[in-house]
């Protein structure tokens, strides 16, 4: 913010300011209301709530974690329509949790946080939005999604481009796609769901591919109505599967974690979907992943082979060289021209860095602190940033189960610190650096065993090829690790106490 | 040639690419091609695209079997680069009316068991094995006959798209004698041993089967068109230089053996070599197309379209 601007406008302080209203800001003030905490404020930058499933809604959009674990254990739903539920019916139960828990009160739309700042002598966090307002907690959760700002590739020519340009992440329904010249470029998870979609309408359709991702089969179906009455008459039913589904995704971490015979069981399993499904040689050599299984993510799917085989489609293995006015020219030499082109090429992962300035004490910055990989005391705080709490920080991400397993982990712990904060009258509760020392050297240690270090390229890696992204084991494990407050770890702030001997 | 950083190398490849567009195929000169030269030439530049082709799917097995993630991304370049290659020579011909509206020109058949082989074998080939080849092949057939052809051609656009096309090549064998270099290495004479002992390889028997008699074939094909064949042997002593100018690249094994090939070659003295490989050559034009498999499908990606 410019200093000639006038005064911010100054709300007062919540116990626990939130950013986001995705899962995990939205579970989060669950969580706490049920604690009986209620002095709550989220900011949210967008006009409603879901976050990533508000945002993804390409053709196609749905989850790949059955529905029965994608969902939150506090408030299942008996009604999922689908193993692998759509986007839309994800962005229902959403809907369905605010209005449930009563969540609308807290939240405030159109309120995209730029700032962040620990105000030591206040002990508050006050959070800058872009239009001028100042928001203050005692305590911050940082859930601004891992993958909420799209990020597009850089490759030259991306401006020159006069035909239409749409990203997974922020779709254009107004925009008909039937008959039209359609170019993907990427294919990554939003890319094999949306290639299926867009081969049944485009008049010519052209995948662009660097690396071939592994896809293994999806156990898609639709649930039978007597499944939904089950569910709905014994609930216990429905947390037996929800249990079962929990421990066979489990079980498949020895195959995506490490390298291990089931790696090359599931390696096998990958080849032979390929096999089953793309008849011609030179097709499957292109779609054969020739790096480990696990070191990128795993995606699932039954139709994307088939629909590259479609005569309207094509995939293209040839660099990409720049894109031109009229569409992709890549290094064979021939210009592909199209009307549209879609980038279904991620989000900006900030494994290096923060969203946006965070200061803490003595006017400390994050961002400075994590330009050579994000680290955090179990992924959840940081050193010098007191009463601040992470979801999805670093080393918190699942490569083989749902994200919000992971996820009421994270809460569950915010939930317990919030409350020791405030029955024990903290001013601030910091992480000691040792503490948190420990866990990284402990952390890196795991991780230089793993799949996604074994020497791929991805985006659970920094540019230097640190792993600030995953974490190395079972859910199991990361909820035994987030289980206890380990009070010992951290330096704790009486209210009344002068900041000096902080 | 001094040693090349492939660093270097491989974001100046990313830098300057061109593309078919960048050349005005209607552009004025066609009519210098005279008659006498045309059906001549005609079968040449098939060839030519050909060979190129089959260049291109090399470096896409080298691409997959490379060392570092440099080297593979180098490669993947010089894959698709050499599929433009084919891509701009076959509209060369489009111009020169030596296809019809969509015409693929026919491989011969030496060309056909190269890439028979290519597609089954090539992937499975050790990347020195096909990283020495390589090079033999780009600065004797490659090189060598766009040099011949543009002493022979007068057409300015044919110029213009050699000279892109000769900058392409300039790099494929920069990278090529660099690698062949590092692969000889701190290589001693058991590990020679060890590389002749995989020419009992059945497969890569097979391979020399199909590029043996295809230097021959070329060697027939740059007579048939009047020019000297003393000017492949130049390009083929060329490889033996250069390829041999450091310690290194001599103790490189593979080195080793397709130099000594290559004496053989230019040598039409050595009958017990030429007369079985042209008998080859022979055979493999008699063989009926019908014995051979359907092409595979990398096959039918080229294209004259600029644009597509
Ligand atoms: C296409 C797609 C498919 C996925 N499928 C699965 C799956 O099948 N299984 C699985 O486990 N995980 C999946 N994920 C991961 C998914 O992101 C998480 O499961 C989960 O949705 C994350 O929730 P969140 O609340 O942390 O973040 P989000 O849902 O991204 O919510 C973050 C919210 O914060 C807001 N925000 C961001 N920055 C600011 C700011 N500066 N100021 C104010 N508000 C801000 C955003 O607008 C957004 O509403 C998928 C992700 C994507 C993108
Ligand atoms: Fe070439
Ligand atoms: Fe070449």
């Amino acid at each position: 913010m410019k200093n000639n601007q006038p005064l911010a406008q100054q709300q007062p302080p919540a116990d626990a300011l939130i950013i986001g209203a995705g899962f995990a800001g939205l579970g989060t003030a669950i969580r706490l209301q049920q604690q009986g905490i209620r002095n709550i404020t989220i900011l949210e930058r967008s006009d409603d709530v879901g976050g990533t499933w508000r945002d993804n809604q390409y053709p196609g959009a749905a989850c790949d974690i059955p529905s029965n674990l994608y969902s939150f254990s506090f408030a299942q739903n008996p009604n999922w329509s689908r193993s692998f539920s759509g986007s839309r019916e994800i962005l229902e139960y959403i809907h369905h949790l605010v209005n449930h828990f009563n969540l609308r009160q807290y939240i405030r739309f159109h309120q995209n946080v730029s700032n962040l700042a620990w105000d030591q002598d206040k002990g508050l966090w006050q959070a800058t939005t872009t239009n001028g307002h100042v928001f203050s907690g005692r305590t911050a959760v940082m859930a601004q999604g891992p993958l909420s700002n799209p990020g597009w590739p850089g490759i030259a020519g991306l401006d020159e481009f006069k035909g239409k340009k749409i990203h997974s992440a922020a779709w254009d329904h107004d925009y008909d796609l039937k008959g039209k010249r359609i170019a993907v470029i990427g294919t990554g998870a939003s890319a094999i769901q949306i290639v299926p979609e867009l081969a049944k309408c485009a008049g010519k359709l052209t995948v662009f591919q660097r690396t071939p991702p592994w896809i293994m089969p999806r156990p898609d179906f639709t649930t039978p109505d007597w499944n939904k009455t089950l569910f709905r008459k014994a609930p216990v039913s429905q947390t037996a599967v929800r249990k079962a589904l929990y421990l066979a995704h489990e079980s498949m971490a020895l195959a995506v974690i490490w390298n291990s015979p089931l790696t090359r069981f599931a390696e096998r399993l990958g080849r032979w979907h390929l096999r089953k499904q793309v008849p011609d040689r030179w097709l499957r050599r292109q779609l054969t992943p020739d790096y480990r299984l696990g070191c990128k993510r795993i995606l699932v799917s039954n139709d994307y082979y088939p629909a590259l085989q479609k005569p309207n489609t094509k995939l293209i293995t040839w660099p990409i060289d720049r894109i031109s006015q009229h569409g992709i020219r890549t290094v064979e030499g021939i210009e592909h021209q199209f009307d549209c082109i879609v980038f279904a090429t991620g989000f900006e992962v900030s494994n290096a860095g923060t969203p946006f300035p965070i200061t803490g004490i003595g006017g400390r910055s994050l961002n400075e602190e994590w330009k050579r990989g994000a680290q955090a005391y179990k992924s959840i705080n940081v050193s010098g940033y007191p009463n601040l709490f992470f979801t999805f920080g670093p080393n918190s991400g699942p490569g083989h189960n749902s994200a919000l397993v992971y996820m009421e982990s994270q809460m569950d712990y915010i939930v317990r610190s919030i409350r020791t904060i405030k029955s024990l009258k903290l001013k601030a509760l910091d992480v000691r650096q040792s503490a948190q020392d420990d866990h990284n050297r402990s952390i890196q240690s795991r991780l230089a065993k793993t799949n996604w270090n074994s020497g791929c390229q991805s985006w659970y890696l920094t540019e230097d090829g640190f792993n600030a992204t995953m974490y190395p084991g079972f859910a199991t494990q990361y909820a035994k690790q987030m289980a206890d407050l380990e009070l010992k770890d951290y330096r704790l702030l009486a209210e009344e106490a002068a900041s000096e001997t902080f | 040639m001094a040693k090349i950083d492939l660093d270097n190398m491989l974001e100046k490849i990313k830098n300057t690419q061109w593309s078919l567009s960048d050349v005005d195929w209607d552009a004025p000169g066609a009519e210098l091609i005279t008659p006498e030269q045309w059906p001549k030439l005609k079968a040449f530049m098939a060839d030519l695209m050909w060979i190129e082709h089959v260049g291109a799917r090399a470096f896409a097995a080298m691409a997959k079997k490379a060392p570092d993630d440099t080297l593979r991304q180098i490669y993947t370049y010089f894959h698709a680069e050499e599929q433009r290659h084919a891509n701009a020579e076959m509209a060369l011909m489009k111009r020169w009316g030596m296809l019809e509206d969509g015409e693929l020109p026919e491989p011969n058949n030496n060309l056909r068991l190269v890439i028979e082989w290519l597609d089954r074998f090539a992937d499975d080939q050790p990347v020195y094995v096909l990283g020495t080849v390589v090079p033999m092949l780009e600065i004797a057939l490659d090189g060598a006959l766009c040099k011949f052809l543009l002493d022979t051609v007068d057409d300015p656009v044919c110029h213009q798209a050699f000279e892109l096309i000769n900058g392409d090549e300039a790099r494929h064998l920069g990278v090529g004698f660099t690698v062949m270099e590092m692969q000889g290495h701190g290589k001693t004479y058991i590990e020679l041993i060890r590389m002749t002992a995989q020419l009992m390889d059945p497969r890569l028997i097979l391979g020399i089967a199909s590029y043996f008699p295809l230097l021959n074939k070329m060697r027939d094909n740059i007579v048939e068109m009047g020019l000297p064949e003393e000017k492949l042997y130049e390009a083929m002593r060329k490889f033996e230089k250069i390829g041999g100018r450091t310690g290194d690249g001599r103790r490189n094994p593979w080195f080793q053996i397709i130099k000594h090939h290559g004496r053989f070659v230019v040598d039409r003295k050595k009958r017990f070599y030429h007369a079985p490989i042209d008998a080859l050559v022979k055979v493999a034009d008699v063989i009926p197309r019908k014995a051979f498999p359907a092409v595979p499908s990398w096959v039918k990606e080229i294209t004259y379209h600029p644009t597509a």
